[in-house]
């Protein structure tokens, strides 16, 4: 039944074979043309319907509608609608991959908006809070202003000094440790809403070896953890919490009296 | 599809005026062949009143390999009139077909044909013509 109504159509595609190569365009029409191009009766046919058409071209327009025409088509050439275009498959996934990349641009771009010298080692340093135990750190009971001193005779770091905005808070514990490229840091917790301290060396020009210096406090994130990093005499210092900038806010914005 | 230059005419000029005012309304359709469609409701409406032709089967002849010959000798104003005489929807078929215009999706557009259709009236029309071919201009060996 199928094969049936498969070669009925065929026949009537034929019957509509267009009569110039131009209108061509139709895969069926091209297939079921192709099938009978041999057949003496097709043949016919298409020799048939040329000299028909040739005949017919001859046939008189009226001039003053034959003006109209000159040298125009008469189908118009559709345009392109961007409406079109945009449903155009292979557009529609060009312009996903596209929009995927540029979010990915501005992702990483506005992520880097807030950057500082030192801010990558900053972010590695609130994992290291948000992984730290108290047990890890020697237990210390002291004002975080008076530690600088611990530093430098127990360790030898000299500038590793709190900011006077944090002085004033009780210490729980500290150490000092190396990180993965041997840097020293220093680790001071404090009772004030299990707050952590980190001193590290501020990152220096790789050419000059001068410290890249920036100023005020600057914000880091990472992983529920906020850290507020300040530089002074090529020392970095942050506070780091868990929680958002509002956590650390009220401390930085307080006047020191 | 009139076989009557002054009536194709007319109905040219009604068709393109009726368009310019359309699109000066801003109400053209979308849609590519609705000029060609509405042209031939046109010659339609104009042929209604005209004398019609009696409905008689003509004389149908399978396409000969020798009728290229015999249509070369046509007047082209005489297919014409022959076209015209055809009744619709073939006749527009045949007049859409042969204009070599439009391929035969366009055709089913503008005629509102379906493809069974189509190739019905140009088959027949083909044998048609072919029979009135071969009584106007006999082969040698049909004498």
């Amino acid at each position: 039944m199928k094969v049936l109504s498969s070669m009925r159509r065929q026949r009537s595609l034929l019957n509509c074979a267009p009569i110039s190569a131009r209108q061509l365009a139709d895969r069926p029409m091209r297939s079921a043309i192709s099938r009978a191009d041999e057949s003496a009766e097709f043949v016919d046919q298409q020799n048939f319907d040329r000299a028909v058409g040739r005949v017919v071209r001859l046939i008189a327009i009226p001039a003053e509608s034959a003006e109209w025409f000159s040298e125009k088509d008469l189908v118009p050439v559709s345009k392109r609608t961007w409406k079109n275009t945009l449903r155009n498959p292979a557009v529609l996934a060009i312009s996903i991959a596209v929009a995927v990349i540029a979010g990915v641009f501005v992702f990483n771009f506005v992520s880097h908006l807030n950057d500082f010298p030192g801010s990558a080692t900053a972010r590695k340093l609130l994992a290291v809070a948000a992984s730290t135990r108290p047990l890890m750190l020697d237990p210390v009971n002291a004002e975080a202003g008076t530690l600088s001193d611990l530093f430098f005779m127990k360790h030898g770091l000299e500038h590793y000094d709190v900011p006077e905005e944090f002085a004033d808070f009780g210490t729980i514990g500290c150490r000092v440790f190396e990180d993965d490229e041997s840097r020293r840091i220093a680790q001071i917790w404090v009772s004030e809403k299990r707050m952590q301290f980190f001193l590290f060396p501020a990152e220096r020009d790789s050419k000059s070896g001068t410290v890249l210096r920036f100023p005020g406090w600057r914000y880091v994130h990472q992983e529920g953890w906020t850290g507020a990093v300040t530089e002074n005499s090529g020392v970095c210092f942050m506070a780091a919490v868990r929680g958002g900038d509002k956590d650390l806010e009220p401390y930085l914005a307080k006047p020191k009296e | 599809m009139l076989g009557d230059s002054r009536k194709a005419q007319e109905v040219f000029h009604a068709t393109l005026r009726e368009a310019a005012v359309r699109a000066a309304r801003g109400e053209l359709p979308s849609e590519p062949f609705w000029l060609f469609r509405d042209a031939r409701w046109r010659c339609l409406e104009a042929t209604k009143s005209d004398l019609q032709p009696e409905p008689v089967e003509l004389d149908e002849r399978d396409v000969a390999p020798k009728a290229e010959s015999q249509i070369q000798r046509l007047d082209p104003m005489q297919l014409a009139i022959w076209i015209s005489a055809a009744p619709d929807p073939q006749r527009s078929a045949l007049a859409l077909f042969y204009l070599d215009e439009f391929d035969y999706r366009e055709i089913l557009d503008i005629a509102e044909l379906k493809l069974s259709e189509l190739s019905r009236f140009l088959a027949k029309g083909r044998r048609q013509l072919q029979a009135w071919l071969d009584s106007k201009f006999p082969q040698p060996s049909e004498v």
